[in-house]
């Protein structure tokens, strides 16, 4: 309940109006030749990273807004940039 | 029991009484009494009896570190009475009593103490095992606190309130109140949150010099003076911190006055730095009876003399060690009690004008002595004094025995913070080794005493709260620094932990009942870590969240096994002080919305279900299978507010390219006067809503969405968009637009009389959809639909014109006798023609294919990616997956519930809705089944939990069970 996110429109709000949209994963397959066990991969394997990690957001109860962002999810706090571009 | 009357320091108004029940007397007391307070100056000594032993406890400090003085007050139990001012009318009772707290009948186990070692119950009563719960239920019988009754309604409004602030500064004394100048001096807003009715901290009853001719109660009343003339200072008292969080995110919970709006808040700040300074409290002195009624601690002794008016007692003794005790002794005795002596721990290092004063009035002080025992059983009569190393001893009578062995710094906020705290030799304090992130600590937490040491402290930690912001530079804060260094500093601290005594009646925690002894003996059994000593022992565990045990338990452990390393204290968790759950709970405010309709539903007799978000009408008569709601919609006309549908615009250059990601039919082949029903899909092929889509233009569409799915649409299409960069727009205009659905052979005679437009069959066919106006005015988007299926028109109306438009519908159709029908008149009509309602006909596993819906699908249309196509593709050919059919049970009589399940010897799906049809005459329904099971024909079995293992039989049989053609929807 401590996290703070940066809604690119509404700037810095509050953790409880945003919805988690999961890791970015990069855009959806292209369905040709893909196998089933890709597609699952995709949809259903996160890396779980212990750390810095760029992830999706949904600014629910503001501009309704998805944008991507840096968390670390060991202090839970959102971060300017990935790990080891510092 | 008299008052000391007109102090400028007392916090009670003697002009104004307060009444409050107790042990069936009523006693007086005054406002701004404390409960505790007022029962101690009715001569109630013994408030509760301990939680093991059945000692008598009472008084001992006024912050509510124990759980002495917890009480049942108005029905609730645990009710720390020094914390809560007296109301009029208050019931208080005694807790943990059999019999009467002056003559419990349990007191006898205090002598049993030897059959209970630390960490018994652990190791005896579980062995056999059927012993347990028989032991179980007699100790909780025998020990405890308060009980409650299940049925127990808590009473009293709870709210929440949520707050940011540039600095937050925990703790309203001189060092928190200078912190709080400072920065705000600077324009910044600033909260003090303050866990005392008011402002002051310990300078508010001592007499002290702050400087010549000026009391330090005086300076902390000419300080809070200006903190709340403050405008940007917001001052909560009666609030205290029980959290920290990242981001320097504070909560606490606050006690509304009588006429606040609340009886308690939740409280969250989220504030860019904090300031915390919570002071000291007193570290107990342990030595055998510690606890009995007439010890308390020198803090408690002062302010009940000089805040509440009260002499604590009539001759006493002062066990203490530090000036402050010294100080008190003094004050009180010249307000008028007897001193018999002070023993001092400390050899030397006192402060040599209290020396003189106190030499002055011929008070005895013995240096290097300590308080050994205090005697009789239910109230000091007696103190046993001895040196240090216990080899000199003397007797004094007394009734009253002020000890306190030193301070402790209150690190509960920093160590929630994340901060490592270490022990200082010098202070005996643990102070921190790093604080946190824009956390700052300031005052007598910080190991000074000296008045302007603590306001100098103050003012740093106010700078250096604001340069963390960036509202100040750093050489603001040198400076103050620098002119803080030249202060007094630190003090030093007595470290004595226990006087020279065995401990087997020498509480280290009162609330648990622990003594020295157990600690003892689970350090010989082994346990070398505060952390396992005090979860084996359950020092540190009750009520008072370790206010007493906290600093001395890691303290005797360390002297106890002699350790070479320093003392570590336990951990600390929030909520740091109890707090209500119902503050937790909050307000609960009961939220739904209502259509534009609701007050002419609920004239026209709607019963109505919270449904989702909604307010909704679900019958319109007593009789709940609606029957005649039903056949007036076959054979005549009705009318339904369908408003709560999702509604929205989506329009834009790429918004074609949207629709074909989200819906899996293919949008490309609209066309504009017609109506496409269609499905969405999660990832997994399993359906998540559907509805309609129009083409209202280029580029411009309207789509209807499922009630309960209306507010996660545009966050679904924009998530699944979310890469590509598409230019399009969503308008939600659920709340907007209101929907009449009017179905019935008659639908057409009744529209046809208020719409300008031809709505005859030829011009306006099923599955069309046209815009024309009510009356020249009112904008109407109508389509033929056929949910319930006969012949239906769906009008979606500007909500500030839907009352007009139903009105109007309503006089047009009088001549037919029109009439409501309700959300389960249409959920039986639409089943009658196997049209599925999702999240009833589905659930979160079921896809496109198991509702027969496959048809929908363009498999064609892989460029567009489509949410769903993937896993659709794989499902065709899984032969494990339930589908959707038609049953009829053989009992016409008797349908099965809706979530019935299908079984044999095992569980083979389940009825999604079934109802008696009036129409047919038969009990129909929809339900999903292993696929071995759908053929037509086959037979099922329902199991129902009132059943009586008798199960209800059924037969797959195809759908629709009325108008197969669908003749009547297209008249």
């Amino acid at each position: 309940m401590a996290l703070t996110l940066t809604c690119p429109i509404c700037g810095k709000r509050n953790g409880y109006e945003f919805r988690y949209g999961g890791e970015d994963k990069g855009s959806r397959p292209d369905e040709k030749g893909l196998s089933p066990a890709d597609w699952c991969d995709y949809v259903h394997m996160n890396t779980c990273t212990a750390g810095v990690q760029k992830e999706w957001w949904f600014h629910r109860d503001g501009c309704g807004a998805w944008f991507s962002t840096y968390r670390n999810t060991l202090s839970n706090l959102e971060v300017d940039r990935p790990e080891d571009s510092t | 029991m008299k008052r000391l009357r007109q102090f400028p320091t007392l916090h009670i108004d003697t002009n104004e009484t307060r009444s409050l029940k107790y042990r069936g007397k009523s006693l007086q007391g005054f406002a701004g009494d404390t409960v505790a307070t007022a029962l101690y100056a009715n001569g109630i000594r013994i408030f509760s009896r301990s939680l093991k032993y059945h000692r008598p406890r009472g008084l001992y400090n006024l912050d509510g570190e124990s759980s002495n003085t917890c009480m049942e007050v108005d029905g609730v139990p645990n009710v720390r009475t020094e914390n809560t001012l007296l109301k009029d009318g208050m019931v208080v009772k005694a807790q943990n009593v059999k019999g009467s707290v002056d003559h419990d009948l349990m007191a006898f186990i205090d002598k049993l103490d030897w059959l209970m070692p630390a960490g018994f119950y652990y190791k005896t009563m579980h062995k056999p095992a059927a012993v347990w719960p028989v032991a179980m239920k007699a100790i909780r019988k025998a020990a405890g606190v308060g009980t409650i009754s299940a049925d127990y309604k808590v009473k009293g409004r709870y709210d929440e309130i949520f707050l940011t602030a540039d600095v937050c500064v925990i703790g309203g004394g001189a060092a928190g109140m200078m912190a709080a100048l400072t920065a705000a001096e600077s324009g910044v807003r600033v909260i003090v949150l303050e866990s005392r009715p008011h402002l002051g901290g310990c300078w508010d009853y001592r007499t002290g010099a702050y400087k010549e001719n000026k009391p330090l109660f005086a300076r902390a009343r000419e300080l809070a003076g200006q903190v709340e003339n403050t405008s940007n200072i917001r001052v909560f008292k009666q609030t205290s911190m029980v959290g920290a969080y990242n981001n320097n995110l504070i909560t606490a919970f606050q006690v509304g006055k009588s006429n606040d709006a609340f009886t308690e808040r939740y409280v969250e700040i989220r504030s860019k730095s904090v300031v915390v300074a919570t002071g000291c409290i007193e570290r107990p002195l342990i030595f055998e009876n510690n606890e009995r009624p007439g010890v308390m601690q020198v803090a408690c002794a002062h302010r009940l003399a000089r805040s509440y008016g009260l002499l604590p007692g009539e001759a006493a003794v002062f066990s203490i060690g530090h000036d402050l005790g010294l100080e008190a002794a003094l004050d009180l005795f010249d307000l008028g009690l007897k001193i018999r002596c002070v023993a001092d721990i400390r050899e030397d290092g006192h402060d040599a004008g209290l020396l003189a004063a106190l030499a002055e009035r011929k008070i005895p002080v013995l240096k290097g002595w300590v308080a050994a025992k205090a005697h009789g059983c239910k109230q000091v009569t007696k103190v046993t004094l001895a040196t240090l190393d216990g080899t000199v001893k003397r007797h004094i009578p007394c009734d009253l025995l002020v000890a306190s062995a030193g301070h402790t710094p209150v690190n509960g906020p920093l160590i929630l913070a994340q901060t490592n705290i270490a022990y200082d030799n010098h202070s005996g304090f643990f102070l921190p080794k790093k604080l946190p992130e824009k956390m700052f600590s300031a005052g007598w937490m910080t190991g000074r005493s000296h008045p302007q040491a603590i306001e100098a402290s103050g003012q740093v930690a106010g700078l250096k709260a604001l340069a963390a912001i960036g509202v100040t530079d750093k050489t603001a804060v040198f400076a103050a620094e620098k002119e803080a260094a030249a202060l007094p500093g630190i003090d030093r601290g007595c470290k004595l932990v226990t006087a020279p005594v065995k401990g087997r009646k020498s509480f280290i925690c009162f609330d648990e009942d622990t003594t020295i002894k157990n600690i003892k003996q689970a350090i010989d059994m082994g346990f070398d870590v505060p952390e396992l000593i005090k979860r084996f022992t359950s020092a540190g565990t009750g009520p008072g969240q370790g206010g007493i045990p906290g600093h001395n338990l890691p303290l005797f452990v360390s002297k106890y096994t002699a350790s070479a390393s320093k003392p570590m204290p336990t951990a600390v968790r929030p909520p740091l002080v109890p707090t209500l759950l119902a503050t937790y709970a909050g307000a609960h405010h009961h939220m739904f919305k209502r259509t534009p309709l609701h007050a002419s539903q609920k004239k026209g007799g709607g019963i109505f279900r919270n449904i989702g978000v909604w307010q909704r009408a679900r019958y319109f008569s007593s009789d709940f299978d609606c029957k005649d709601e039903i056949l007036n919609v076959r054979n005549n006309v009705g009318l339904l507010d369908s408003s709560t549908l999702g509604k929205f615009r989506i329009f834009g250059p790429d918004a074609l390219k949207a629709l074909q990601r989200l819906y899996v039919s293919d949008m490309s082949k609209l066309k504009q006067g017609r109506i496409k029903y269609s499905a969405m899909c999660n990832d997994d092929g399993c359906v998540i809503d559907d509805g309609i889509v129009i083409k209202r233009g280029d580029n411009d569409y309207y789509v209807t969405t499922s009630s309960g799915r209306a507010g996660n649409t545009v966050e679904w299409f924009r998530y699944h968009t979310r890469y590509d960069g598409w230019q399009y727009h969503m308008v939600n205009l659920t709340d907007a637009m209101g929907v009449i659905n009017i179905s019935g052979p008659n639908a057409r005679k009744v529209l046809k009389k208020i719409a300008d437009a031809d709505i005859s069959n030829n011009a306006f066919p099923f599955a069309g959809y046209r815009e024309f106006t009510v009356k020249n005015t009112i904008p109407v988007r109508a389509m033929r639909l056929g949910f319930v299926g006969e012949l239906s028109f769906e009008l979606h109306v500007p909500s500030s014109y839907m009352q007009s438009v139903w009105d109007m519908l309503m006089a047009a159709g009088a001549e037919f006798n029109i009439k409501n029908f309700g959300l389960e008149a249409q959920n039986v009509l639409r089943m009658e023609k196997g049209h599925i309602i999702l999240g009833q006909e589905s659930e979160q596993r079921t896809n496109l294919l198991d509702l027969g819906l496959g048809f929908l699908w363009d498999r064609k249309k892989t460029a567009a990616k489509t949410v769903g196509a993937v896993a659709l593709r794989q499902a065709e050919n899984d032969p494990g997956r339930f589908k959707l059919v038609g049953i009829r049970m053989q009992d016409d009589a008797r349908a099965p519930r809706d979530g019935a399940l299908i079984v044999d010897t095992h569980v083979r799906g389940y009825v999604a809705t079934a109802r008696k049809s009036f129409t047919t005459g038969e009990a129909v329904g929809m339900a999903l089944v292993e696929s071995q099971l759908s053929k037509p024909g086959s037979r099922l079995e329902i199991y129902e939990d009132e059943c009586n293992e008798i199960r209800l039989q059924a037969r797959v049989v195809p759908m629709p069970f009325y108008d197969p053609d669908g003749q009547r929807m297209k008249m």
